[in-house]
């Protein structure tokens, strides 16, 4: 009966978690292999995010403070290097750049990226980053695979030029991994909490069962 | 308490907590609350061989509990309104203490609430539950699941995502193909020519006020109306007609503590299986938080893919099979309309599938493999070959209502027993 209760619910289950949301231009991913609890990839691709996305790019639902706490570093660390000592540590993330001259420059408002893990993947973050070929060389004119027409520059133009593909992969991979982590910062709480709940679940279980076991036994 | 060798109290006598002198006594004198639990509770008799599928009306209580305990959290903290709807749900996630717990167990218990009323309804199919006497228990019932379905689509607007957004656009757009009163229909349920904010506010007043009370005196009511008339069983065996010396059915045993302790067991399994969603699949692989609903409602762009929530897509997808709007959405609203009528459809008098004949047996497959696969097409883009499907399921799904009444009358059944099937 219980081993049927399992088998079935979990049967059940199961083909929701095998099917992926969402498709991305048919293109095929790069796998990211980020790993939210590598702090110091953390740290490095929140200053990436500061050196080459916040020209533009908001991230308007995470404050200072709170990367502050999670990535290990003191407020007033967070704000040198993020803001240049700009913003308050409870500020939001919010771009450096004048976002209605931007819209005019590049004829549309670059999103705010808070979200943009959980809207795309990180998946797809990592490929976007590494995707960028240029498609007009003579003019400097770069189109992406991942998004073809895209209106975003090639922010990483330098490390495409001047840079090994290791050192390309690894800053898109901390840059990935930094949005991963703003889109849900709980995660990796998540994670942690989880297991306990699930092992006082499973002992809550076997004593639920033996109890009931224990009233049924009457029962002829 | 302590005298072992006292015999216990009788069916129907005072026990000790509620003699003269006890808070319990002037309690129920004025108030039947003895009585109440002893009827409904303590002196509740149950057939004693109710197997796995019997779980899951105990455990669509224990989720509306849930959902009305998460969602009064939610609303302490939600906006409803157009400009700060998402937003708040974003403070919810991120600020609010335990707030992405509260907002994953309301989120996920939405879906987990459709898996659980499903497999409770196909419960009824197997056994034979919508019948005679019990037809009252399952209009009922099937009531609970309309209210339940248009609680699920308002509470879908309310994070005021793309896929919120679109998904009520295009379902509120399906009243507006009623003929001559549909395009001011649509408009009525809107308060507005789009949704907006108006729609949101009249959705979140819907989901949080009237829905959930119109649910709780439903299920009420579905307690009472079964209470009854008894709970039917695997073996569709009346067990009143089998008494004791006692006057209490030789196959029932006390609701409590059998079931209560039994119910219990259940309820933690499906605990386990519920916090291993919240903590390690939130988003139920993009079927219980779908990935476009992560981006602000913008009136202006229109997703790619529109995909109701999956506990609709059966429906959507019947829909969508045929060509005609209109008739789409009759056969969408008969698709679940008909289903009341199962009691009277269902002709033959045996209840449970075991000693039902071959017919039946083939029908009910027909249409449990039609429901899921019309469940999985309505995720899908509709291709030319995917509609061609859909339409082949729909027929599916359609006609075991549409035979039943001719193959139940003349179906071949086995002989019922008197008594129930027990294996201690």
């Amino acid at each position: 009966m219980v081993k049927k209760f399992f088998a079935i619910t979990v049967g059940l289950l199961l083909p929701l978690f095998a099917v992926a949301g969402g498709g991305h231009s048919g293109v095929e991913l790069h796998k990211a292999n980020n790993d939210l609890r590598d702090q110091a990839s953390l740290r490095r691709g929140a200053i990436a995010f500061s050196d080459y996305c916040m020209a533009c790019h908001t991230l308007k639902y995470i404050r200072y403070n709170r990367i502050a706490r999670d990535l290990s570093w003191t407020d007033e660390e967070v704000v040198a290097k993020m803001a240049k000592g700009l913003s308050k540590p409870v500020d939001p993330v919010m771009a450096r750049g004048d976002l209605k001259a931007i819209h005019q420059v590049l004829g549309t408002t670059p999103p705010d990226l808070s979200l943009v893990a959980r809207l795309k993947g990180s998946d797809y973050i990592y490929s976007f980053l590494l995707g960028y070929f240029e498609k007009d060389p003579k003019k400097g004119v770069w189109d992406n695979h991942y998004l073809p027409g895209t209106a975003m520059p090639n922010v990483l133009e330098d490390k495409y030029r001047f840079a090994k593909v290791d050192e390309r992969e690894a800053l898109a991979r901390d840059l990935t991994n930094f949005l991963e982590y703003v889109g849900e910062p709980i995660k990796v709480k998540r994670w942690d909490l989880g297991w306990k709940v699930l092992l006082f679940l499973f002992i809550f279980f076997i004593i639920t069962y033996l109890l009931k076991k224990e009233y049924w036994r009457d029962v002829k | 308490m302590s005298d072992v060798n006292k015999p216990m109290p009788e069916r129907g006598d005072t026990p000790d907590f509620a003699k003269p002198g006890s808070l319990l006594h002037w309690l129920d004198k004025r108030l039947p609350l003895v009585e109440t639990w002893n009827e409904h509770v303590g002196q509740y008799y149950a057939p004693k061989n109710f197997n796995f599928w019997y779980f899951f009306g105990s455990l669509a209580l224990l989720v509306l509990v849930n959902q009305f305990v998460t969602g009064i959290w939610l609303t302490m903290s939600y906006k409803p309104s157009a400009a700060e709807a998402f937003n708040s749900i974003e403070y919810i996630m991120r600020d609010v203490d335990w707030g992405w717990l509260i907002r994953y167990m309301h989120s996920t218990g939405a879906s987990a609430f459709f898996i659980v009323v499903y497999l409770h309804m196909f419960r009824g199919l197997l056994y034979g539950s919508y019948k005679q006497p019990r037809e009252l228990v399952w209009i009922i019932g099937m009531l609970i699941f309309l209210v339940l379905m248009g609680e699920a689509f308002m509470g879908y607007l309310l994070p005021w995502g793309q896929m919120s957004y679109w998904g009520a656009q295009v379902i509120i757009s399906l009243f507006g193909a009623i003929p001559f009163v549909g395009p001011d229909l649509a408009v009525w349920i809107r308060g507005d020519y789009v949704i907006s904010d108006a729609t949101l506010n009249r959705f979140f007043a819907l989901h949080v006020i009237a829905l959930p009370l119109v649910l709780l005196i439903l299920v009420f009511l579905h307690i009472v109306a079964l209470h009854r008339v008894g709970s039917n069983n695997p073996d569709g065996v009346d067990i009143k007609k089998v008494k004791g010396p006692d006057g209490t059915p030789l196959d029932g045993i006390p609701f409590h503590p059998y079931y209560s302790v039994k119910d219990s067991v259940g309820a933690v399994a499906f605990a386990f299986l519920f916090a291993l969603v919240i903590f390690y699949f939130p988003e139920g692989g993009g079927f219980f938080l779908e990935p476009p609903n992560f981006e602000p409602a913008n009136p202006l762009k229109t997703p790619e893919h529109i995909a109701p929530v999956w506990y609709f897509t059966p429906f959507y997808a019947i829909l969508r099979a045929i060509p005609d709007k209109f008739l789409g959405v009759m056969a969408m609203g008969g698709a679940i309309g008909v289903l009341f009528l199962l009691p009277w459809l269902d002709r033959c008098p045996v209840r449970s599938i075991r000693y039902r004949g071959l017919s039946f047996k083939i029908l009910l497959t027909v249409f449990t493999v039609s429901f899921i696969a019309l469940g999985y097409l309505g995720t899908q883009p509709a291709t030319p070959t995917l509609t061609r499907l859909a339409q082949l399921f729909t027929l599916g799904y359609f006609s075991f209502f549409i035979l039943l009444p001719f193959t139940s009358a003349r179906e071949k059944c086995k002989p019922v027993p008197t008594r129930v099937t027990y294996h201690g």
